[in-house]
C-alpha cells in the first residue's frame, strides 16, 4: 500500500476507533477510547448494549440489589468532537443514554416487577491529554502521532434531567447529579505499526454522586465509587484489533434513609474486538462479566456491547471526494 | 678461490642477524589499508562534504586526510566496484554491463560476462602475495559461483552478500526469480545468517574479528568494507530513524541549497558554483501538502539514520584499530560506489497485479506503513528529490553519466598523505587508481601475465605524488577518462566533459559542459565549439576501440522518452501560477458593500 493510503487508513482508523469514540457513560469504557486524534473531528456515536445483572445498567453507582434481576437495553447516541486547547489534544462530547429495562427488584423488603423506558441523563464530557505527544493539529501530526505514555485528564458530568418515576426503584434517568473525575492512561508497547499496536491501558476514576432525595420517598445517598479498568490491547490485523479488558469497581456505598448497604469490591472481565469498517466506520463487539458475584450483595453484571462510531473531518472528507472523482 | 675461515662464517651470520631485524621493522612499517565503501551515498552526504547528516568519524578521518572533489566511479555499482578491485576498465574486466542488463549483443563477449572475469588479476590477490591478510566484509555483487566469490578472488577472510542489496535484516532478496540472498563466509555459501544480524553492525564485527584473529602474525592487512548502507531499502534500527524529525519538511530544494553554501564555505565547491536544476519531473516542494512533505521528507530521515548508523559503525572501527595500535598506521580510502539512488526500485521490483514479482513483494515488502519504515518488510528509498540532494551540486543520479551520476566524494587518510590535513584536492581522480596506487604502496608489482595468460592493462594511476602534495592530479590535461554504461556514454578531459544520454535525461546527442565553470551541468555548448566535440569524440572512439565497448542492442532506457513527462527547462520562479500570494489590499481602501 502506497503511504498515501496509509495516510487515508490512519486518518480513518483514528477517527473511528480514537478520541471521537463517545464514552459509554454507564459502563465501561471500551479499549483504545482515549487515542487522542485529529483536532478538529467529529463523530457520533451508537453505542448499543444488552445487560442483565443485579444492578441498574442506567445507574453508574452500580447500587445492587441483592435477589434482582435485571434486563436492559440501552443505547447511547451523542456527538463528539476534538480539539487543541494548549497544544494539548482535548475533546468535548455530549451523550443522551435510552433504552428500556425491566426486571424484579426488592426495595425495603417489598418485590417490584418493574420496567423502564426513554432518554436518560444526557452526560457532557470532558477529555485534555496533559502528558503525550502535543495535538495533532494537522496530518503530519496525525501520521508522526504515537502515544508512548500519554496520561489524560477525563471530567464527566451527568445531568439529571432523565425520565424518572418515583414511583420505583427502577429507572432511566437517576434523578440525581454524578459525574466522574478520571486519568486514562496509555503505555505503547512495541513499535506503532498498524497490525503491530499494542497498547496496555488504565483507567483509574472516581464517580462522584449528589443524592437523590426521591428515591420511591427515600433518600439515596451513595459514597464515591472508585473503578479502575484495564485493557491489554494487540492490532490483529491493520483494521482489526482485540483486547482483554478487566475492571475493578471499589466503594459507592449506597445509603437509603440513613441505612448504610455494602460498598462493592467486585471484579470483572472482558473482551472486546474492533473492526474499522471503511474511512468513516468503526465497529467494536464485546462482552464482560463480573467474576466474584456469587454472594447476593455482590455485583453482578454482565453485558453484550456494540458500537458503531461515525466519525469525520472536513479535510478528509474533501479528500475522499477528490480522490474518489478520479 | 679463497677459503671461507671460521671468522668469516661469523661475521656473515651477524651481519644476517643485524640485517633480519631491520627487514622485519621494514616489513611491519607497511600500512594497513582499510577501503570503506558506501553502496549509493552521494557527494554531498557527508558533514565533510556539507551534508547536515552527522558523520563525525568519517569527518574526523576528512580533517585528519584529505579531500578530493573531482573524483569519478562508475554510474552503478557492480561496474564501480570491479574497477576498483581490478584496475581495469569494465569492458574488459567482465562488467561491461551490470549482469542484470546484459544485451543480447554483448552475450558470450568477453568483458561482458557480469562479474569479475578471470581474465584479471585482483587487489586483493597481489596484496597477499605481497606480504598482506586480506579481509572483506560486505556486498560483492561481482559474481556468485564459487570461482567468483571473494575467497576465490584473493581475499583469505570475508564476510559476503554476494547479491546487489536485499534485506538488511534476514536473506530476503528483492525478486521473486531471486528470492534469497546468497552469503558466504570464508568462501562457504551460509544457510543461515548470525544471530542478531544487521547488515552494517555484523560487517563490522566480522571485520574486527579478523583483523584481532590475525594480530600476532605480524602482517599488515588489507580490509574491503563494502557496506550495503545506505542502499535502499532503508533498514536500519528503530532508534536510528528518528534523529532528524520533520527535519526534512522543509524540501529539497531548501536542503540542496543549504549544502551547497556549506560546500562553499568549506571550499569543496568554488564560489559562484550553480546548483543543478530541479529535474523537470521533481515538483517544487512548495506546492506540496504538508503530509506530502511529511512522507517525503520522512524517507530522507530515514536516509540520514542510514548514513549516520554507517557512520557509527566506521566510528567502532576506527576506535578499534585506535585501541590495538593500528591506527595510526592504517591508511584510510572512503568514498560511495556510484551516484545516489534516484529511481524508485521498489516500483520496479514490486511490478504490477498479477505478476510474479508483485506477488512476491506483497508477501516480503509489503510492510509499507512510514511507522514500519526500517523493519524487515518494509521498502523505502527516497526517490531522485532527495538523490539530487545527496549528488548537490551536481545533475541527475545514479545509473546516468551526468556528474550526479559518477563523481563521488572521497577521502583519503593515513600514512601515505603528507599532505596538510583537512586539505582538499581538486584534481581528476578515479577509482581504477586505487590498485596501482596500493600497489605501489604495498610495493607489490602488476604482472602482465596471471596464471599463464596475458592480463588487461591497468587504466588508472597512482595518486601517491598527489597524496604526497607534488601535484593536485595524476592526470594531465591531455589524459582522458571515459565511461559507457547502459548506452550512455561519457568522456572527460581537463574541465570538459562530452556526454551522450538517452532521452530525456540527455539529448539522445552528444552534449559538451565545461565542468570548471558548470558543474551542473547546465550549458550545453557542443554547438559552440564543435572542434572541442571533434577532439572529444576521438578520444571516445579511442576508448571505445582499446576496451572493446559494444553498445547495448536493448537497455533499461529503451522507453524512457515514452514513459516520462516531457522534458521542459526548470527556470525558477515559473510558472507565476504558483508562486503568486495573495493580494492584501490597503488596509484604508477596505470597505463593506453598500446597501
Amino acid at each position: 500500500m502506497k503511504p498515501v493510503a496509509w495516510m487515508w487508513l490512519v486518518v480513518a482508523t483514528m477517527l473511528a476507533m480514537g478520541a471521537l469514540c463517545p464514552q459509554q457513560t454507564l459502563a465501561q469504557v471500551p479499549a483504545r477510547f482515549y487515542w487522542d486524534s485529529l483536532s478538529d473531528a467529529n463523530a457520533v456515536p451508537v453505542i448499543v448494549n444488552s445487560m442483565s445483572g443485579n444492578t441498574n445498567p442506567f445507574d453508574p453507582s452500580h447500587t445492587v440489589t441483592p435477589g434482582a434481576n435485571f434486563d436492559a437495553t440501552l443505547a447511547l447516541v451523542g456527538y463528539a468532537r476534538t480539539f487543541s486547547l494548549f497544544d494539548r489534544a482535548a475533546m468535548a462530547a455530549v451523550l443522551v443514554p435510552m433504552g428500556r429495562i425491566s426486571g424484579e427488584a426488592n426495595v425495603a423488603g417489598r418485590t417490584f416487577n418493574q420496567s423502564a423506558s426513554g432518554f436518560g441523563d444526557p452526560m457532557l464530557e470532558f477529555k485534555i491529554n496533559v502528558l503525550g505527544p502535543p495535538a495533532q493539529k494537522n496530518i503530519p501530526d496525525l501520521l508522526s502521532y504515537e502515544p508512548g505514555f500519554s496520561v489524560n485528564l477525563l471530567a464527566d458530568l451527568a445531568i439529571p434531567i432523565g425520565e424518572y418515576d418515583n414511583d420505583q426503584p427502577l429507572n432511566i434517568g437517576q434523578n440525581r447529579w454524578y459525574g466522574r473525575l478520571g486519568v486514562p492512561t496509555i503505555l505503547q508497547i512495541g513499535p506503532w505499526v498498524p497490525g503491530r499496536r499494542m497498547t496496555f491501558e488504565l483507567l483509574p476514576a472516581v464517580w462522584f454522586f449528589g443524592k437523590n432525595d426521591d428515591y420511591v420517598g427515600q433518600t439515596l445517598e451513595t459514597d464515591p465509587l472508585f473503578q479502575m479498568d484495564a485493557h491489554l490491547t494487540r492490532d490483529l490485523t491493520e483494521r482489526f484489533w482485540g483486547s482483554i479488558d478487566g475492571a475493578w469497581y471499589y466503594g459507592g456505598k449506597a445509603t437509603i434513609n440513613d441505612v448504610p448497604g455494602e460498598k462493592l469490591n467486585n471484579l470483572g472481565f472482558g473482551i472486546t474486538l474492533g473492526y474499522t469498517i471503511n474511512d468513516n466506520l468503526n465497529l467494536t463487539v464485546g462482552y464482560k462479566s463480573t467474576v466474584n458475584d456469587s454472594d447476593p450483595g455482590d455485583l453482578r453484571m454482565d453485558s453484550f456491547m456494540v458500537t458503531l462510531v461515525f466519525g469525520w473531518h472536513p479535510l478528509i472528507e474533501g479528500m475522499r471526494r477528490l480522490k474518489e472523482e478520479k | 678461490m679463497k677459503r671461507i675461515s671460521v671468522p668469516m662464517v661469523i661475521g656473515l651470520l651477524a651481519a644476517l642477524f643485524a640485517v633480519a631485524p631491520s627487514v622485519q621493522a621494514q616489513q611491519a612499517k607497511k600500512p594497513n589499508i582499510v577501503i570503506i565503501l558506501g553502496d549509493d551515498l552521494g557527494f554531498a552526504d557527508m558533514g565533510a562534504f556539507g551534508s547536515e547528516i552527522k558523520t563525525p568519524n568519517l569527518d574526523a578521518l576528512a580533517n585528519e586526510g584529505v579531500r578530493f572533489t573531482n573524483f569519478y566511479t562508475h554510474a552503478s555499482c557492480s561496474p564501480t566496484r570491479s574497477m576498483l578491485l581490478s584496475g581495469v576498465d569494465t569492458h574488459l574486466n567482465g562488467l561491461g554491463n551490470m549482469d542484470e542488463w546484459i544485451a543480447p549483443n554483448q552475450r558470450v563477449v568477453d568483458g561482458y560476462e557480469g562479474y569479475l572475469n578471470n581474465r584479471v588479476v585482483t587487489l586483493p590477490q597481489l596484496l597477499k602475495e605481497a606480504g598482506y591478510h586480506t579481509y572483506m566484509v560486505g556486498k560483492w555483487h561481482l559474481g556468485k559461483a564459487p570461482d567468483q566469490i571473494p575467497a576465490a578472488r584473493g581475499f583469505e577472510r570475508d564476510f559476503s552478500l554476494l547479491d546487489g542489496g536485499g534485506s538488511y535484516w534476514d536473506m530476503t532478496n528483492i525478486t521473486a526469480a531471486v528470492p534469497k540472498s546468497l552469503y558466504t563466509e570464508d568462501g562457504r555459501y551460509l544457510t543461515k545468517l548470525p544471530e542478531d544480524y544487521y547488515a552494517t553492525k555484523t560487517y563490522t564485527d566480522k571485520l574486527i574479528s579478523f583483523i584481532d584473529a590475525n594480530r600476532g602474525s605480524g602482517k599488515p592487512f588489507f580490509a574491503y568494507v563494502a557496506h550495503q548502507a545506505p542502499h535502499d531499502p532503508y533498514h536500519l534500527p528503530r532508534d536510528w530513524r528518528n534523529r532528524h524529525p520533520r527535519e526534512y519538511d522543509k524540501g529539497w530544494d531548501e536542503v540542496r541549497q543549504e549544502r551547497l553554501k556549506r560546500q562553499v564555505e568549506m571550499g569543496i565547491m568554488p564560489a559562484g558554483t550553480e546548483l543543478a536544476e530541479r529535474m523537470w519531473f521533481i515538483p517544487d516542494p512548495i506546492v506540496l501538502a504538508p503530509a506530502s512533505r511529511y512522507i517525503l521528507g520522512k524517507k530522507m530521515e530515514l536516509y540520514a539514520g542510514m548514513v549516520e548508523n554507517m557512520d557509527h559503525h566506521i566510528g567502532r572501527l576506527i576506535e578499534h584499530l585506535k585501541k590495538i595500535g593500528e591506527y595510526e598506521n592504517t591508511i584510510f580510502i572512503v568514498f560511495g560506489d556510484n551516484g545516489a539512488e534516484g529511481t524508485d526500485l521498489f516500483r520496479m521490483i514490486a511490478g504490477s497485479p498479477g505478476t510474479r514479482d508483485n506477488l512476491f513483494a506483497a508477501i516480503q515488502w509489503s510492510q509499507t506503513h512510514p511507522k514500519a519504515w526500517g523493519d524487515p518488510g518494509t521498502w523505502v528509498g527516497y526517490g531522485p528529490m532527495w538523490a539530487q540532494v545527496s549528488m548537490t551540486p551536481f545533475s541527475q543520479f545514479k545509473g546516468w553519466l551526468a556528474e550526479g551520476g559518477i563523481r563521488n566524494a572521497l577521502i583519503v587518510s593515513g600514512p601515505a598523505v603528507k599532505r596538510a590535513k583537512g586539505s582538499i584536492d581538486h584534481g581528476l581522480m578515479h577509482v581504477a587508481d586505487i590498485m596501482p596506487t596500493l600497489l605501489e604502496i604495498a610495493g607489490a608489482e602488476y604482472p602482465k601475465t596471471h596464471e599463464g595468460r596475458e592480463v588487461p592493462k591497468l587504466i588508472g594511476k597512482s595518486w601517491n605524488p598527489v597524496l604526497a602534495g607534488k601535484t593536485e592530479s595524476p592526470r594531465t590535461d591531455e589524459d582522458y577518462l571515459a565511461w559507457e554504461l547502459f548506452g550512455n556514454r561519457a568522456v572527460r578531459q581537463g574541465d570538459w566533459k562530452l556526454r551522450w544520454q538517452f532521452k530525456p535525461y540527455g539529448k539522445g546527442d552528444w552534449e559538451l559542459f565545461n565542468l570548471a565553470k558548470d558543474p551542473a551541468e547546465r550549458k550545453d555548448l557542443a554547438a559552440q565549439h564543435p572542434d572541442k566535440v571533434k577532439a572529444m569524440l576521438a578520444a571516445w572512439e579511442s576508448y571505445v576501440e582499446a576496451n572493446n565497448v559494444i553498445l547495448p542492442s536493448r537497455g533499461p532506457y529503451d522507453t524512457l522518452e515514452k514513459d516520462m513527462p516531457q522534458r521542459v527547462t526548470v527556470h525558477p520562479g515559473f510558472p507565476p501560477l504558483i508562486y503568486k500570494r495573495q493580494f492584501v489590499p490597503p488596509k484604508d481602501m477596505l470597505a463593506d458593500p453598500k446597501p
